[in-house]
């Protein structure tokens, strides 16, 4: 989806894949406990970024319908960079969100996480960091080009609370701009 | 043993999370005769060692694309008539048109469950037939 009147920034929702080779181009996404892999390669300047949650709550039975989808998101990522004439070998990928938003239910986040750093190692793809987890979203930008991303915590406020909520006190973190 | 247990397949794909994956659906389905291969070239050479009863492919690998291989299975001598399946992410009407042309048997969008699997693998041995 590309935002009207800002057509250097384009929005990932969640289960798309965008690549691109423009230099011009931020790619932004907002992240609970979805994940999203920022993949590139810095020879040619060329990258892209997913964003998906993989359905179910990631129980064994399910593992593997689950992680298809997550597999298929992936190799569109992988195969995307691959077509305009990046190296397998040469890519490097970020990862993003996997915050458990919701307590007292599983953990849908921490098995996003686990899946995409499996897929990474996996497939030899070097991690060079990135930042998952937590109990707060995150709205994420990504430059392709030069593999700067930047990313700002959400309020933990606007995170839903299944168990006995608790006290929620100002935030001096929410908001954050943190830079990878 | 069922049809699907006693034959052969041979799974070509680049990415190892994914052929792990669809030996797991296959063994689901009933098979238990698989074989892997990370590329065209490698599947090529393991089909001449080695030939096979069923091909399933994916379409985008680095050095030889699954309609690059199709057409290579296609001219071989030997294994020309082979059943081949493409499992692809992005279908490009064009893509498998060409694919159609060169004798594709079938294919597969992804993601799929091991259901649809079965059922476009069934489509072909059942031609096949």
């Amino acid at each position: 989806m590309i935002l009207k009147g800002r057509p250097d920034r384009i929005h990932v929702i969640q289960g798309d894949c965008i690549v691109t080779d423009d230099a011009s181009v931020t790619l932004t996404t907002v992240l609970g406990s979805c994940v999203a892999a920022c993949m590139r390669d810095p020879v040619l300047g060329i990258g892209g970024m997913n964003h998906f949650l993989l359905p179910g709550d990631g129980e064994n039975s399910e593992r593997n319908e689950a992680e298809r989808f997550g597999v298929y998101l992936m190799e569109l990522l992988v195969n995307g960079l691959l077509k305009r004439g990046a190296r397998r070998d040469k890519l490097e990928a970020k990862l993003f969100g996997g915050a458990r938003t919701m307590q007292g239910v599983t953990d849908v986040g921490a098995k996003n996480i686990e899946f995409a750093r499996r897929f990474l190692d996996t497939e030899a793809i070097a991690c060079l960091g990135g930042s998952v987890g937590g109990d707060q979203g995150r709205r994420l930008e990504y430059q392709p080009s030069t593999g700067r991303a930047r990313q700002f915590l959400l309020p933990s406020t606007a995170v839903a609370q299944v168990s006995t909520p608790r006290p929620v006190p100002a935030r001096a973190e929410s908001g954050t701009l943190e830079l990878f | 043993m069922s049809l699907l247990a006693q034959l052969k397949i041979l799974v070509v794909d680049d990415t190892t999370t994914s052929r792990l994956l669809l030996r797991d659906a296959l063994e689901t389905i009933g098979f238990r005769n698989i074989s892997v291969a990370a590329n065209g070239e490698e599947a090529m050479k393991m089909m001449t060692t080695s030939p096979c009863h069923f091909i399933i492919s994916d379409m985008n690998m680095p050095k030889m694309d699954g309609l690059q291989l199709l057409k290579a299975v296609r001219t071989h001598k030997v294994f020309a008539r082979t059943p081949f399946m493409i499992l692809t992410g992005n279908a490009d009407r064009n893509v498998l048109e060409e694919g159609r042309k060169l004798g594709l048997n079938n294919y597969l969008n992804k993601p799929f469950t091991p259901e649809d699997l079965k059922k476009a693998l069934e489509a072909v041995v059942g031609r096949l037939q």
